[in-house]
């Protein structure tokens, strides 16, 4: 078990070598939102963050990993599973979101629950459906190992683990997963062109879509209905439940559409496989409701080649720089 | 730091009572005014803003503001410094933690999560957190559990205290558990674990709970 550690500790430093700039604002892009003051990027720190978010012993029964449900090939997402899978098979009640550019987020969570990226980590490792332990455990294991001790000495300049060090290195990996360079962002660089069926699918997106899904981002940040009816199992309100405003009844967050070829299935509980379910569902399946957003009370109109086109250009938000970025990856060690 | 000659210390105790006088322990029994009896397991929570005024001037205020207290014997007393020649006859501190705070990310200190007073599934302190049992809890193991927070909006459950007191060394603030639980019908209401409008309601009767007599 400790041979294990060292060698993953030397892998990730390993796999760290070939320096890279840690976090960086891409061109055009608005300010971060995150307050770096307080949480100043080093390579040790995001280091530690890294190595936390690949290790199962955070679980309960050391089985689970962030990794396990935002698994790199799929931009942080959980592939194939609507609902996400935690300890002991156990099933959550949403899909867990594809991660990246959190630097820009203010609230997480489909329905905002966290107010800082600090805080994120608290909620999976204490959920009994996905890692069901606690911070206090964790912290306490922490403190147990050699290889963090190390590891916290070098992010830290002490090697105690407390749970603030621990938050703020999760934060710091996380931090650093950013995606802009797909073929939409080499294009608005002037670096490369869109075809003729990917310019006019641009077009459509930011006729019907952009105003939610708002570029470079592609989300405002904020919470909308887009007409999902509701699941009469999961009954889940989205933002209501945590603001208790009836106007923010079945509102979600309106997640980022990068990388959306790979970040399968889709909506909050998982319910679209496939983007041409997608489609279908703005186009044909609004469900009226109070808090329907205005912009989608009058029905979307797309022929089908309309619909090939704006596909094809949901297509070019993939950044596969991004997805086998080896920075982010489990480096050698598995 | 090297406490300057020209400071005199001064410590806040708080002391949980059940009525005027009897000391709250975790392992006693007591009686509620209907005779039924009533145990406390836990207690704890935040201080914070600490001032002192004369009159109606604010004469001094703790920097970086924050203490965890309890019934654990090793936080029940902020410890505080002040100028040797202050004089004041009005304390007002907080029950609770502010939103500026609550939004401020991972801290550390009394502030830090593993603390146990920091929601997980939903960001934010707990500002109060009481525990017991009671036969009236309508609840398999007979306990109580409210954990009061919430930081914004209507949702905004902490509470200023103003308490009257000139300089003592030691000042004692009796905190009456037995007036709090007087406030609930725990036989309604034994279990809050997210902010709301019945967190609101009982900060406020927790925070009537505290006095310098
Ligand atoms: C069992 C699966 C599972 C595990 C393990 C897990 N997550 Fe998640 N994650 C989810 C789900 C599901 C959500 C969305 C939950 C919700 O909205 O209520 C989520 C949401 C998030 C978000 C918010 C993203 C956004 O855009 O709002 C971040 C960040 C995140 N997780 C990071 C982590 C970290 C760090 C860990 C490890 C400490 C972790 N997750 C472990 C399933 C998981
Ligand atoms: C009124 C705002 C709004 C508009 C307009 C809008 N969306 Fe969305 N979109 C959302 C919200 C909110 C969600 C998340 C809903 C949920 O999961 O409950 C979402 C989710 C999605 C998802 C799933 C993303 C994921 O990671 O699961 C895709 C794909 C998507 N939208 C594409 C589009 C396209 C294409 C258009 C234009 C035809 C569009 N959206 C228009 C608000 C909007």
């Amino acid at each position: 078990m400790k041979k294990i550690g060292i060698l993953l500790l030397f892998f990730l430093i390993v796999g760290f070598k070939d320096s890279y700039e840690l976090f960086f604002v891409p061109a055009n892009w608005p300010k971060p939102l995150y307050d770096f003051s307080k949480n100043k990027i080093t390579s040790q720190k995001v280091l530690l963050g890294k190595t936390l978010f690949y290790d199962p012993a955070l679980s309960a029964n050391n089985t689970i990993s962030c990794a396990n449900c935002h698994s790199q090939y799929s931009a942080f997402t959980h592939v194939d599973h609507a609902l996400s899978h935690g300890i002991r098979d156990s099933i959550g009640t949403r899909n867990s979101p594809a991660l990246m550019n959190l630097a820009w987020q203010k609230l997480f969570m489909w329905d905002g629950a966290i107010n800082n990226l600090d805080m994120q980590a608290l909620a999976p490792i204490a959920h009994p459906a996905e890692m069901s332990s606690n911070i206090n455990d964790v912290v306490n294991k922490l403190n147990q190992k050699k290889m963090y001790r190390a590891l916290f000495y070098n992010a830290f300049g002490d090697s105690v683990a407390t749970g603030e060090r621990t938050l703020k290195a999760f934060a710091q990996f996380l931090l650093t997963i950013i995606s802009a360079n797909s073929k939409y962002d080499k294009v608005i660089r002037k670096e490369e062109k869109f075809n003729d069926q990917e310019k006019n699918g641009y077009q459509l997106f930011k006729k019907n879509c952009a105003s939610c899904h708002k570029e470079p981002l592609f989300t405002t940040n904020n919470f909308a209905n887009n007409g999902l009816k509701q699941d009469t199992i999961l009954k889940d309100d989205g933002r209501y439940k945590i603001t208790k405003l009836p106007s923010d009844s079945l509102k979600f967050k309106i997640p980022t559409l990068r990388n959306i070829e790979f970040t399968y299935p889709y909506m909050h509980d998982g319910r679209f496989k496939k983007l041409s379910e997608v489609l279908d569902h703005y186009i044909g399946n609004i469900s009226p409701s109070k808090t329907l957003a205005a912009e989608l009370r009058a029905p979307i109109v797309l022929t089908s080649n309309e619909k090939v086109d704006l596909t094809t250009f949901l297509l070019t938000l993939t950044d596969k720089d991004f997805l086998f970025d080896k920075k982010f990856s489990y480096a050698g060690f598995k | 730091m090297v406490i300057s000659q020209t400071n005199k210390k001064l410590s806040l105790c708080f002391d949980p009572v059940f009525g005027k006088n009897d000391p709250v322990l975790t392992d006693s029994v007591y009686f509620m005014d209907d005779k039924s009896p009533i145990k406390f397991e836990t207690l704890k929570f935040y201080i914070s803003g600490v001032q002192l005024f004369m009159n109606t001037e604010l004469v001094w205020r703790e920097k970086e503001s924050f203490h965890l207290c309890g019934t654990d014997s090793d936080n029940k007393k902020i410890h505080l410094s002040i100028p040797a020649s202050l004089e004041f006859t009005r304390l007002t501190f907080n029950l609770g933690i502010d939103s500026l705070t609550n939004v401020s990310g991972a801290l550390g200190g009394d502030l830090d999560p593993t603390k146990g007073m920091y929601w997980t599934w939903q960001s934010g302190y707990i500002n109060f957190k009481l525990e017991g049992k009671s036969e009236k809890c309508k609840d398999p193991k007979k306990e109580f559990q409210f954990h009061l927070g919430g930081y914004s909006g209507p949702n905004k459950s902490l509470q200023t205290i103003s308490l009257n007191s000139v300089y003592k060394k030691e000042i004692e603030i009796k905190v009456d558990l037995k007036q709090f639980v007087n406030s609930i019908d725990l036989s309604k209401q034994h279990h809050i674990m997210s902010l709301g409008q019945a967190a609101v309601i009982l900060s406020q009767a927790a925070a009537k709970c505290f006095s310098t007599q």
